[in-house]
């Protein structure tokens, strides 16, 4: 009997051998900068490709003592398990210093012990649950590696009660809302916080409404709010966006939509809704044209000009914690080790594009996670107006006034204020 | 003057193992296996232990498809089942992990049995359905109760196996290597041979007085089983259990592919097709977005051009006409 | 008012189930194809004619054509490249063509769903309404889309409905479905009918898909649920049934409305679920299926 190996094992020898292939250190050896994103989702798109215009400023400028940054990116196709698989790889297999992930709460929070485990730096651009930052406070040392990198829920919580306040109750006398949230990791505090400030900013919240992230028809949902007549509906959304909006648009409901809406911070959500966003508030990064700080337009700019469409809201985050990494690597004298890479990122006061960024530290409730306040980060305010994202608040940004379509009704007119 | 075979039958039945291409091609892969963690990187070995499950995933199901002639559309009913009851109860009620995995098997099994019953009595593309509907129902269940479950995005479970690549890597090896062993063996045995019949004459089977339906059920726990216990060793592996992982049709699908791939019927051709399947997505990685697309597409042609698949090749290579 | 609004809302998501049902279970009673990837062909439908729409800026009515007809397409390739390569084959032995017509299926709808989310994202995109406005009807604020939107679905069923049982081409696809064999005895070329039975599928799934765009939106993330939600209804109406598939659609559209404005709009795939499983261990066939 004549014994042939398999053909099938051919394409194995040759898979292994072309992985298991590791070329020869260099003298000079790039920074590695692992950046896993959700590159079918605009958000996604926007952290990596933020992250890539990051690195290339940074090595336009000599690089981190005369080293080149270079990002890495990884598609986390929006799964818990992918993007923990697209870590490992980036640790143990491209050998990356620090890793930047996700702005998705659950898949943050899936890396998040995976970093620990690994001793590798993560920073979050864009998750906002709350027990990201909460872990590091509860366990120090196992988590101390995890950063949180943008506003958690109760501080977007906080910023969206501070200018309902301003810019709703004030202006349109406005006395009563409805919350209403996509049932996600991220809205459990969001919604924690906004039934205890919304009530001190002026507005008596009559209903609180939680939907599956999966709904595609809120009508039942809208006729339900409708129902308790109130002034505003705040809304804490992510994983939805185009449906409601056009669905309220389409129905006309006569209730403006204001709070956190993901999707309608980036560019193309007007094209998305058929402008059916007209009118629409939410809270965001940074917006198109208002200078947060001396690099928040040129970035924006370049951005643009580079991409095609504005960055979404994690994608001024995404280009600011590479920096941030960056000098902190520098502050520890080059040396890319975890734990004195850590100690060096909680230094860090870096001036980025969203506002001066420090993190809490050990003592903190939400320690490393980004300090809320003014002076430091606060986010702005958006409406959209004719295919434009006018910033609202705060005051001393704002370059519109808010105003609502026809079919919104409202308590009283805005006075001249 | 005829020859005459004077040796004794074991000693025949051992000759023919040895001469067994099969048995050579299976040696020369442990063999190689056993060695890869000295000489392959950290990464690599995260990928095979991956591949290694999903390997457990692909022979449950062709124990079932190959030998009982049921087309499991939803193999993943079970591997979710045995996957988020071990996640769950670790991550709730923190029970260690060999007990987490004994129950998800459990859990697994009892899914099997539930899902064999009403199945069993129907025919043709109505079976097939159930199983299909059964994974709908696993993965609105998982979404709907996000707050034990997390939904879609998934999980986080506190334990995992270990942090080290070559450990877990060593774990799911031992996992492959007892579960072919022991599918390929019931293959082989008496229950194979049953099980054989009934897929391909039930009336003929009935006939002769076995009882079709207990083995089958039989069958179906045995697959409920070994995709239990793997959904589950999947996920302290990862630390993680999510829908993209353990429920989704599209894992489904794999799994499916993978049998298929490496040659129905064959218990073991599912391993290769498994490993395959596993290294060409990560492989192809780099392509991001693209990976799953060209993962299907490839996996789309072998079905359409090469349908007995990778094993099936490599055995009847010699003795095509 | 609220009995009102249920039976309205209700009303247009039923039709548009049953549109998207009836095209799935036409092809399993004729062909005996139980295409998995429907919900990519719908999805396939809306994008290219929000693309059209939208993106090049055509207006809406010329978006929506070539929406139906980018779904017309899609279909008859995934007949051509993967249904026919699969049932003429001779290397797979003739029991196992369901099960790889069903994976190849599904593999076809995991690379549409994966090319559309990357040239497309996963963002879900809307056409904007074919009519705009809303209007009263004793006193619910309806979207005028909305009503068109059952109208036109309802012409769409009526339309086949005069295909099936006045012209003689819709007599031989019913008698495909009945008994293949003695049609192609009388002369008749199974292809043929084939070919006409994946263009009204083509069709179909093309406006159901654009018409989706115009009243909830559609993300490439949708395809698998749109396929798993056709075939829940047809599975429920069983089998190869067409009234039996509206029948069950306007159950499910109902079922969920009720369930969303009554009890809670997080439960509301649920009913039908269970009303599912329900169906699959007391009656498998369906409420007028077959067996």
């Amino acid at each position: 009997m004549k014994f042939t190996p398999p053909a099938v094992a051919l394409p194995f020898a040759a898979a292994f051998a072309l992985a298991a292939y590791a070329p020869p250190a260099a003298a000079q050896e790039p920074i590695k900068i692992g950046v896993i994103g959700e590159q079918s989702a605009i958000a996604g798109a926007s952290l990596t490709k933020a992250a890539e215009m990051a690195a290339d400023d940074i090595n336009a400028h000599g690089g981190v003592n005369g080293r080149k940054i270079q990002v890495i990116t990884y598609d986390d196709h929006s799964s818990a398990t992918d993007a923990v698989r697209a870590f490992q790889r980036a640790v143990n297999q491209d050998k990356v210093v620090a890793v930047i992930g996700s702005y998705i709460s659950e898949v943050a929070l899936a890396i998040e012990p995976w970093s620990a485990r690994l001793h590798m730096p993560f920073i979050t651009p864009g998750a906002a649950s709350n027990d990201i930052s909460k872990h590091v406070h509860d366990d120090y040392d196992h988590f101390k590696y995890t950063f949180h990198g943008w506003l958690n829920s109760a501080f977007i919580a906080q910023s969206i009660c501070d200018y309902s306040k301003d810019i709703l109750v004030g202006p349109f006398g406005m006395k009563t809302a409805v919350v209403m949230s996509e049932d996600a990791a991220w809205t459990t505090p969001l919604d924690a916080r906004y039934l205890e400030c919304l009530p001190t900013a002026g507005l008596k919240v009559l209903d609180h409404i939680r939907f599956n992230p999966d709904t595609t028809d809120f009508t039942p949902i809208y006729n339900q709010i409708e129902a308790k007549h109130p002034d505003v509906i705040i809304t804490g959304i992510s994983h939805v966006g185009v449906q409601p909006t056009v669905q309220w648009h389409d129905q006309q409901v006569p209730i403006p939509l204001a709070g956190q809406s993901s999707q309608a911070t980036t560019s193309t959500f007007w094209k998305d809704t058929n402008g059916a966003t007209e009118g629409v508030i939410t809270a965001t990064a940074a917006s198109p044209g208002v200078a947060l700080t001396d690099s928040t337009v040129p970035f924006t700019d370049a951005y643009t000009k580079r991409y095609g469409d504005s960055p979404a809201y994690c994608g001024y985050s995404s280009y600011d914690m590479v920096h941030i990494i960056a000098e902190a690597i520098q502050r520890a004298g080059g040396s890319t080790d975890p734990d004195k890479l850590v100690t060096a990122l909680e230094q860090t006061d870096h001036v980025g594009t969203v506002g001066r960024e420090q993190f809490y530290g050990r003592n903190d409730q939400f320690t490393h996670g980004l300090k809320y306040g003014p002076g430091l980060v606060t986010g702005v305010a958006i409406q959209w107006q004719n295919g434009k994202q006018m910033t609202v608040w705060p005051a001393d940004k704002a370059n519109g006034k808010v105003t609502f379509p026809s079919f919104v009704k409202l308590p009283k007119q805005a006075s001249a204020q | 003057m005829t020859f005459e075979d004077k040796s004794p039958r074991s000693a025949r039945a051992m000759a023919r193992l040895l001469h067994s291409r099969l048995l050579w091609i299976c040696a020369v892969a442990v063999i190689a296996a056993l060695t890869l963690p000295l000489w392959v990187s950290a990464y690599l070995l995260g990928v095979l232990t991956a591949a290694y499950y999903f390997g457990i995933f692909a022979m449950s199901w062709d124990l079932l498809f190959g030998f009982a002639g049921e087309v499991n559309f939803g193999p993943t009913f079970l591997i979710g089942i045995g996957a988020y009851a071990a996640a769950i109860l670790n991550s709730r009620y923190g029970l260690s992990i060999p007990l987490c995995v004994l129950a998800g098997a459990a859990t697994a099994i009892v899914g099997g049995v539930l899902l064999a019953v009403p199945a069993l009595r129907l025919r043709g593309p109505y079976f097939g359905l159930v199983t299909l509907v059964a994974v709908l129902l696993l993965l609105n269940a998982v979404v709907i109760f996000a707050g034990v479950t997390g939904g879609e995005i998934g999980m986080t479970v506190p334990d995992v196996l270990s942090i080290d690549a070559t450990t877990n890597y060593w774990i799911a090896l031992a996992a492959l290597i007892i579960s072919a062993a022991i599918l390929f063996g019931l293959s082989r045995s008496t229950l194979g041979l049953i099980l054989q019949a009934s897929g391909q004459d039930p009336v003929g089977t009935q006939a002769l007085g076995f009882n079709i339906t207990k083995h089958k059920v039989a069958a179906f726990c045995t697959s409920a089983a070994f995709s239990g216990t793997a959904g589950a060793l999947l996920v302290f592996y990862m630390g993680t259990a999510s829908v993209d992982t353990v429920v989704d049709i599209a894992i489904g699908v794999q799994v499916i592919i993978a049998a298929v791939l490496g040659g129905r019927r064959t218990i073991l051709g599912a391993v290769l097709g498994a490993v395959f399947l596993i290294l060409a997505t990560e492989l192809l990685r780099p392509l991001g977005q693209l990976n799953t697309f060209v993962v299907a597409a490839v996996a789309l042609a072998v079905i359409l051009f090469f349908p007995e698949g990778l094993l099936g090749y490599a055995m009847h290579a010699g003795e095509r006409k | 008012m609220l009995t009102l609004q249920i039976l309205i809302d209700g009303f247009a998501i039923s039709s548009l189930y049953g549109l998207a049902a009836v095209g799935f279970t036409l092809i399993f009673g004729v062909s005996g194809v139980l295409n998995l990837s429907h919900g990519g062909i719908m999805v396939v439908a809306a994008l290219v004619g929000w693309a059209t729409a939208a993106e090049y800026g055509f207006g809406s009515y010329l978006g929506a054509a070539v929406g139906v007809l980018a779904g017309l397409g899609l279909a008859l390739v995934t007949y051509f490249v993967v249904v026919r390569q699969i049932q003429n084959s001779r290397a797979i032995p003739k029991e196992e063509t369901e099960i790889f017509v069903l994976t190849g299926t599904l593999l076809w709808g995991i690379m549409i769903q994966e090319g559309m989310a990357y040239l497309f994202s996963d963002n879900p995109i809307t056409m904007r309404p074919l009519i705009a406005g809303v209007v009263n009807i004793f006193g619910v604020r309806t979207p005028a889309n909305e009503i068109l939107i059952a109208v036109l679905c309802w012409v769409v069923i009526g339309l086949l409905w005069l295909l099936v049982n006045r012209t003689g081409a819709g007599k031989a696809l019913l008698a495909a479905s009945m008994n293949p064999r003695g049609l192609s005895l009388l002369g008749f070329e199974l292809s043929r009918i084939y070919l006409l039975v994946w263009v009204i599928y083509g069709v179909l799934a093309g406006v159901a898909g654009v018409l989706l765009a115009t009243f909830l939106g559609v993300s490439s993330a949708n395809a698998g649920q749109l396929t798993a939600s056709a075939f829940s209804i047809v599975v429920l109406g069983g089998l190869g049934s067409v009234s039996g598939s509206l029948v069950a659609a306007y159950l499910v559209g109902y079922l969920e409305t009720v369930t969303a404005y009554l009890i809670a709009p997080t439960l509301r795939p649920i009913p039908a679920l269970v009303l599912l499983v329900l169906a699959v261990y007391v009656r498998p066939q369906g409420l007028l299926g077959r067996r």
